[in-house]
């Protein structure tokens, strides 16, 4: 249903996302993954085609058999809201404080057809839905009125009232209260169609979803269903960010992750995670690129991926037996991978 | 998780009723202000109406005519009294009654700040809008640039530069006085088209900088981008849930201005001979018609706190979180 | 005023963004940290030292120059009546011609421009000297009976208008340089106590602030060793802009006859002059003119670029991952 193919997303020269590739069936649940200033927010923003001023995206994404890089706002924007929703992380500052929150609710409807008055009342039906109290009283509230558990849900609401086939919800829950979490991840992943949910929470992914891309410096560094990324990382990234959540399997505690996120345009060429990357070799120099193993039945003798011979393949140059990677099976880009 | 409770609409009446009071304080505190400079620190109206060789016995009858022989808090109590029923008394060098003479020139004043705000406004408005959504190309830099530039000229500065350009060179427009409405609009309209320009033109570029920095910061809101993520365009974004929100610190700058345009006008019905409070209380301060600069001064005061009143209030209503 | 209305009026009474400054950072030079990263610059309006402040400054340092110069040279005696040169047309020695009375048009914008500054200093110094401290108390003692009523006070001097506080001075002291610095200075006050006030609010919730207080240093230390620096920013722009604003209500004071006296030259009364001369010797009004638009529009642009310049943490690309 959606399928992203080399998205690479700049700001003033610098790219701040670097040939992105996955897809999303209907109905999947995928989690993106990473620490801040990983590009997990540029991406979703460009697939709604909210890049701030200023940011480009190109590459190819499609949603059904509409293209949403490329193609002028006009054509966008009918997509925007109905067939594709964004919840955002903040709910405090994401709705408009001078109107009354039904009206909020109401208005992505009417923009895409519905009468006004059947959109008043729907938009009560959704509060409901949303399992906000007193939806008909709460529909004249305004923002400040509400609590940020509150918004997020008027947020969602919003999201789910044309019935999109795909909700992207980044960060949904990041600032809200602990308690309040819990009840929202449940209601999402109870509403969502499909799902594209990002977070630098590994556990709230494991909750949500079924598949999960790894971002890091711009770059998809490891994907996978979420069961094998999990308890088998490979990338020495995703190994560190386990490691520091303690999710790992029991026994193999590893170090937490040294060093801290260069900003934007600093990361270094090759692996972008090698200057802070314990396994680090002259290797790293080179750029590794999103593979799949076959883990299945490695032909024995061959060079694993992560460990290529010396003056063996140019960087690039896949490794045996593998197709398009897309995130449906385990991929990962390492040079050194941990088995 | 409990609910909200959104209030009836209607909230604001309890706060008005406190604002009215707020208001009606001030302006007796700044009565009482005016009146201690202006009345008890001079030298005496008596002695200077009638000169140095007065006899005492004439100067204290004519005190007593006045009314100054009484003490302060009662003179002052007799002339409050007397404004809240629109007397501001009679003036000691002229004899004739101050209320109906600012009642005259009120008029003018008014007509001048009102169409100078309005043009301030047509400008400000749409080029401040303009400026902020094209922020980053040539056009939106160069309206920056320009106001920038109109912010440093005075007002008077202005008017001088119309009156060479409008009345010196194209001679299409008089270089001053006035005409009452009631003589012909035609003839009112060109004479008053030169003083709103150069309270408006300056203004309107001051503003334009409120307008435009309002407009970005709005630009840069998380609810417009969730209304663009519901499906609306930029400009449509901009519209529906922008410019509410923009609008109001720019009411704010616009109560400042109000207050601006007010002493500004003073200063423009110099240049074009308007008769108007400004003109008034020049001629009251040539003349030391103390008694008629207070009056005039206490008017222009109100003015102001009236206009911050009002500011106040539209604020009160176009901000559902103050209520 | 509401809380809303006052925030917005702190901002735009410097024109500086009240969330984002004053410094946190108690030992770090303030403005010192401009954002060089490589890659972030182009295409970003307003550099760091930008073309603003340079502009500004060189504008402001063409009046200090004329008015400093003017107390040593001058190429006549801008005072000097002289029948001979009425109305002379510019060129020979009169560099820009001279007016009705025959004096030098040059000779007077040079010790204009001394009399636009002297103003201007003590006016924004009254202002400064007042305000800031008023503030600064209101700032720290926020709920305060004291602070209130320094507010209220101030709320009340704003109703007053520089141009109205001068009118009265001048009717009752009689009209000069003194009455209309005064009246400039004292009309300035509530701003500068606004900024000050907001400011110290933002420096006091810091933990460097609250360190202090817990460690028992007592109120005025407070203040003076870390309240004021980290102000001061806030305070230099300001005094910037206020000054721009002290370089028109003189002009239009001495424009109306409530400013400087003849024969002392100042740039709003040789306007006046000019006025009735508009149909036939245009160029002085242009003079003056151009000189006060000049003038505020240096200062003007100094307080921007020193915003600009002394606040690190200006707007940035969300660029958040």
């Amino acid at each position: 249903m959606l399928k992203v193919e080399g998205l690479t997303v700049r700001a003033d020269g610098v790219e701040l996302v670097h040939d992105v590739s996955f897809s999303l069936a209907p109905g999947e649940r995928v989690g993106l993954i990473g620490e801040s200033g990983s590009g997990k927010s540029l991406t979703a923003l460009s697939l709604m085609g909210l890049l701030p001023e200023g940011v480009t995206a190109t590459g190819r994404a499609r949603l059904g058999g509409d293209d949403l890089l490329g193609v002028p706002e006009s054509r966008l924007k009918g997509l925007r809201g109905s067939r594709m929703s964004m919840v955002f992380q903040e709910p405090m500052t994401a709705l408009n404080p001078l109107m009354r929150v039904g009206a909020q609710v109401a208005e992505v409807m009417t923009l895409h057809g519905r009468p006004r008055g059947e959109a008043r009342e729907r938009a009560v039906e959704l509060l409901d839905r949303v399992r906000l109290p007193e939806p008909a009283r709460l529909a004249r509230a305004y923002p400040h009125q509400l609590s940020g558990g509150q918004r997020q849900r008027v947020m969602l609401a919003i999201a789910l009232a044309n019935g999109p086939g795909l909700l992207i919800c980044d960060e949904p829950t990041t600032a809200l209260d602990v308690t309040v979490q819990k009840q929202m991840l449940d209601l999402i992943s109870e509403v969502a169609p499909a799902l594209l949910f990002i977070t630098h929470d590994l556990a709230v992914v494991a909750s949500m979803c079924e598949r999960v891309l790894v971002m890091y410096g711009g770059r998809v560094v490891e994907s996978g269903p979420l069961r094998e990324v999990f308890t088998r990382p490979r990338h020495r990234y995703t190994q560190g960010l386990l490691a520091a959540s303690r999710l790992t399997p029991r026994g193999t505690r590893l170090p937490v992750i040294e060093g801290s996120v260069p900003a934007a345009g600093h990361f270094p060429g090759g692996c972008v995670f090698r200057n802070r990357c314990p396994h680090a070799t002259p290797t790293c120099e080179t750029e590794p690129q999103l593979t799949e193993p076959q883990l299945t039945d490695p032909a024995p003798g061959d060079p694993a991926p992560g460990d290529p011979a010396p003056g063996d393949p140019a960087p690039g140059e896949p490794t045996p037996g593998e197709p398009t990677p897309t995130g449906d099976r385990h991929a990962f880009a390492c040079w050194h991978p941990a088995e | 998780m409990t609910p909200p409770n959104p209030g009836p609409a209607g909230a604001a009446a309890p706060y008005l009723v406190k604002r009215v009071a707020v208001l009606l304080a001030s302006t007796a505190v700044a009565a009482v202000a005016v009146f201690a400079f202006m009345a008890l620190l001079p030298g005496d109206p008596a002695e200077i109406a009638l000169g140095v060789n007065a006899t005492p016995e004439a100067v204290a009858e004519l005190r007593r005519q006045f009314g100054t022989d009484r003490p302060p808090a009662v003179r002052f109590l007799d002339w409050f009294g007397g404004l809240l029923q629109g007397d501001f008394g009679t003036s000691y060098v002229t004899s004739a009654p101050i209320g109906p003479q600012i009642a005259d020139r009120l008029g003018v004043t008014v007509v001048l700040v009102a169409g100078g705000m309005a043009v301030a406004l047509a400008l400000a408005v749409p080029l401040g809008t303009f400026a902020a959504v094209h922020h980053r190309n040539p056009l939106g830099a160069a309206i920056s640039a320009v106001s920038q530039i109109g912010i440093a000229v005075p007002a008077f500065l202005a008017g001088i530069l119309l009156v060479f350009v409008f009345a010196v060179r194209a001679q299409a427009l008089p270089s001053g006085g006035y005409v009452p409405l009631a003589d012909g609009p035609g003839e009112w309209l060109r004479h008053l088209l030169m003083p709103w320009l150069s309270l408006g033109l300056v203004q309107g570029a001051v503003l334009t900088r409120y307008v435009r920095s309002a407009v970005l910061d709005v630009m840069r809101e998380d609810y417009l981008r969730t209304a663009r993520a519901k499906g609306r365009g930029s400009t449509g974004a901009l519209w529906r849930h922008g410019l509410r929100n923009a609008s109001i610190p720019v009411v704010t700058v616009l109560g400042l201005q109000l207050a601006t345009l007010l002493i500004g006008a003073v200063v423009v019905e110099r240049v074009f001979v308007l008769p108007g409070l400004g003109d008034l209380l020049l001629s009251g301060v040539a003349g030391r018609d103390l008694l008629l600069v207070q009056g005039v001064v206490m008017v222009l005061v109100a003015a102001v706190l009236l206009i911050n009143f009002v500011v106040d209030v539209a604020y009160h209503l176009l901000d559902p979180r103050l209520r | 005023m509401t809380g809303r209305k006052a925030r917005w009026m702190t901002r735009w009474t410097t024109g500086g963004r009240p969330g984002d400054r004053p410094g946190e950072q108690p030992g770090e030079g303030r403005g010192d940290l401009p954002d060089d990263r490589p890659g972030r610059r182009p295409g970003r309006p307003g550099g760091r030292l930008n073309a603003g402040l340079l502009a500004g400054g060189a504008l402001v340092g063409l009046v200090a120059l004329a008015a400093v110069a003017s107390f040593f040279w001058t190429p006549h005696d801008p005072t000097l009546v002289d029948a001979a040169q009425r109305l002379r047309e510019p060129g020979g020695g009169y560099l820009l011609g001279a007016d009705k009375f025959g004096r030098d048009t040059f000779s007077q914008l040079m010790v204009g421009a001394r009399t636009t500054l002297y103003v201007g200093v003590v006016a924004v110094g009254i202002a400064a000297v007042l305000g800031a401290p008023l503030g600064v108390i209101a700032g720290m003692t926020p709920r305060g009976w004291l602070s209130e009523l320094i507010m209220r006070v101030n709320d009340l001097v704003f109703a007053f208008p520089a141009l109205l506080l001068a009118v009265m001075l001048g009717a009752v002291y009689g009209p000069g340089t003194l009455t209309a610095m005064i009246a400039i200075g004292v009309a300035t006050v509530p701003a500068f106590a606004r900024v000050a006030r907001a400011a110290t609010l933002q420096v006091m919730v810091t933990d460097y602030i609250l360190a202090a207080r817990a460690a028992g240093r007592r109120r005025p230390a407070i203040a003076v060793r870390h309240v004021l620096p980290n102000i001061a920013s806030v305070l230099i722009v300001q005094a910037s802009v206020s000054f721009a604003i002290a370089i028109l209500a003189e002009a239009a004071l001495s424009f109306l006859g409530f400013g400087t006296r003849p024969p002392i030259p100042s740039w709003g009364r040789m306007l006046q002059e000019s006025q009735e001369l508009l149909f036939s010797t245009p160029r002085l009004a242009l003079w003056p003119g151009l000189a006060i638009a000049l003038a505020v529009l240096g200062f003007n642009l100094l307080g921007d670029g020193l915003r600009d310049f002394l606040d690190p943490r200006l707007r940035r690309i969300r660029a958040e991952g």
